[in-house]
């Protein structure tokens, strides 16, 4: 049960509790009053019934379920059912009639006076059983009408919880699904205004979402065209120049210079091919890279020491992404490095959530300027340390280069843990 | 002398395009959008047209199917978009080839030639090519070693192909990375290289025992026969 539905539950139950204590304790209270006064009234008609007859010189009648009478003559005989003769009803001789707790019953007294013997007391007693018959059935009943009204109070609340909490989850798994990048996803069936509104509002922003998404794609898609198209006209006109030197110079610039474009507009897509959530498994993705790297290390006679955790290690960047970055720095070390170079690469998962990759040769190191962004050196765009630089940024991480244990650079990639 | 036309919006890029053209040989001509470009495909009965995908009356893909429904003349698509749903889509709606912007005048002229060479073949089986023990059948796309089957993926299949199609030639990695992979030459660019040893390592080879691929240090590489002993 979760924790609102259970919040809820156990207000009503106590709430309910409450009420029918407030009212069914003093019901309990009245109706045990009530039954006492009936008994009385009982005991003291039938106390004056017995009198009446009494002082007709009648005997009084054989005992029944009702209350316990007895006679007092003055004689100092006692009929009907046996009891003492009281202080009690030595008072009630002199001529009082009078009501009296006692034994835990209780007891009416009547006098019969202006008999030839002396006065006659009569006593009808109610003994406690009488004096609250009926009570303790009278409360099982109210009892268990109280289980019965805060049973179906409580099933009644957890009835409005379930449907109160099950739009709530319907809206936070819709919520989720937007997040992780289905943005395909809806909120429906959702009970309660309040909650019909949020609902409303968070299917508003996702088909907001989509439409964003879609003009990004578009946009994406015109730079694309926008960027190419200038440069293939200067890439055609290139192949007119006469001189073969300066022709092929020039092709080699434009080549940069379209290799730089591609990269633009690759990362300008980022977020249009990424949508709203992305993760790779930085150790996987490592494993496939160094396997399709793995027949040119063998050409070239290098050894690969490759470091990988057996359980997965999820980062917020896209496969693709990690793939690129990581290429990259392999690469790196292929074009940079002489043939025979040892190599070494490590993933490691990070504390608190993401990872990061390390790739370490024993080659003649990284040049100073080579980490710095769209620098060119050993024949390179320089392209490559950055798109791994900004795909580790870009995933909330960093890049990190330093001098590696084997002699050579070392480039570390740290990417954040997805969100 | 072919006819080849042009449809393209880009002023730049069309004057480009026709001038290289003009230089390698060919009559050019041209359209700036697509009702124009079907027209002149009609009218004028080109040998082979080079149209842009991104024209601003209709769409390229479009354009092409609406050709299709009345001309088999080649089509050579070029594209600024690099996505493979893009270049399918062109290839599925008519398109005989693709060039990914920015391209080359060399690479435009290969491919129209290829184009040219594949239409007049029309009908024929693609011949399959033999050098040594190796036999690459390009219509079945399947490569076999001394009787045994390699398994390549498209892209080394691609480039065993154009190796063999060239053996006793030393190809350069420029012209690889153009032709087999459409792209433009980095300088550090190592994916031919990653190929390649994937390739040896299919055909039983190194780069230090090679048989049928030998790299020329600072040129390319070049497949030939092994030598009998």
């Amino acid at each position: 049960m979760t924790g609102v539905r259970a919040q809820l539950n156990a207000l009503v139950a106590a709430t309910t509790s409450l009420v029918l204590l407030a009212f069914l304790v003093p019901l309990g209270l009245l109706l045990r009053r009530a039954a006492e006064e009936r008994a009385v009234s009982e005991a003291s008609s039938r106390a004056q019934s017995v009198a009446a007859l009494v002082a007709l010189g009648q005997s009084p009648p054989p005992a029944d379920d009702g209350p316990l009478v007895t006679v007092f003559y003055a004689d100092g005989r006692v009929s009907g059912a046996p009891a003492a003769r009281t202080d009690s009803v030595t008072l009630a001789a002199s001529g009082r009639a009078f009501t009296a707790r006692s034994g835990g019953g209780i007891e009416v007294l009547v006098p019969v006076l202006g008999l030839a013997g002396g006065p006659t007391v009569v006593r009808a007693y109610a003994p406690e059983p009488l004096l609250h018959r009926g009570v303790t059935r009278t409360w099982v009943v109210l009892g268990l009408l109280a289980l019965v009204l805060f049973g179906l109070g409580v099933l009644f609340a957890d009835r409005f919880g379930r449907r109160l909490v099950g739009s709530v989850t319907a809206l936070a798994a819709t919520a989720d699904k937007l997040a992780a990048g289905d943005l395909d996803a809806r909120a429906t069936d959702v009970a309660g205004a309040e909650l019909r509104r949020v609902g409303g509002a968070l299917n508003r922003l996702a088909g907001r979402i989509q439409h964003l998404i879609s003009d990004a794609r578009e946009e994406a898609a015109d730079l694309a065209h926008r960027l190419r198209t200038p440069v293939s006209a200067l890439r055609l006109d290139i192949d007119s120049v006469a001189d073969p030197q300066d022709r092929a110079r020039l092709a080699a610039d434009v080549d940069a210079l379209s290799r730089l474009v591609d990269e633009v507009i690759r990362t300008a897509r980022r977020p249009v091919r990424e949508g709203a959530g992305v993760e790779a498994d930085l150790g996987r993705v490592a494993a496939e890279r160094l396997a399709f790297w793995s027949a040119l290390a063998d050409d070239s006679d290098r050894a690969v020491e490759q470091v990988l955790p057996p359980d997965p290690v999820p980062v917020r960047a896209s496969p693709e992404d990690v793939s690129v970055a990581l290429d990259a720095l392999l690469e790196n070390v292929f074009s940079h490095t002489p043939d025979g170079v040892a190599m070494r690469v490590e993933v490691a998962p990070s504390d608190g959530g993401g990872g990061s990759v390390t790739v370490e040769d024993a080659g003649p190191g990284l040049p100073v300027r080579a980490a710095r962004r769209g620098v060119s050196g050993g024949g390179s765009t320089g392209l490559g340390l950055d798109i791994a630089r900004r795909t580790a940024e870009a995933a909330g991480g960093s890049m990190r280069t330093a001098t590696s244990r084997l002699g050579g650079a070392l480039v570390q990639l740290r990417f954040g843990p997805p969100e | 002398m072919p006819h080849i036309l042009v449809v393209e919006d880009d002023p730049g890029v069309r004057s480009a395009l026709l001038r290289a053209l003009d230089e390698r040989g060919y009559a050019a001509s041209w359209a700036a959008d697509g009702m124009s470009g079907l027209d002149a495909a009609m009218r004028d009965r080109p040998d082979l047209l080079v149209v842009d995908l991104g024209l601003p009356d209709v769409d390229g893909q479009e354009m092409l199917r609406m050709l299709r429904a009345v001309s088999a003349t080649p089509v050579i698509v070029a594209t600024a978009r690099e996505d493979e749903s893009e270049i399918v889509r062109a290839l599925d709606a008519g398109a005989d080839d693709y060039l990914v912007k920015p391209f080359g005048a060399d690479q435009l002229d290969a491919r129209i030639r290829a184009v040219l060479r594949r239409s007049a073949a029309t009908g024929r089986p693609a011949p399959s090519l033999t050098v040594g023990d190796l036999v690459v059948d390009a219509g079945a796309r399947t490569a076999r070693l001394a009787g045994r089957a390699l398994d390549l993926t498209p892209r080394e299949f691609d480039l065993l192909r154009y190796l063999t199609e060239r053996s006793g030639q030393v190809v350069t990695k420029r012209e690889l990375l153009a032709e087999v992979w459409r792209q433009p030459y980095g300088g550090a660019d190592k994916t031919v290289d990653v190929h390649l040893s994937w390739l040896r390592r299919k055909l039983g080879e190194t780069a230090q025992r090679p048989r049928y691929l030998h790299t020329v240090r600072s040129v390319g590489v070049r497949l030939d026969a092994p030598e009998r002993p």
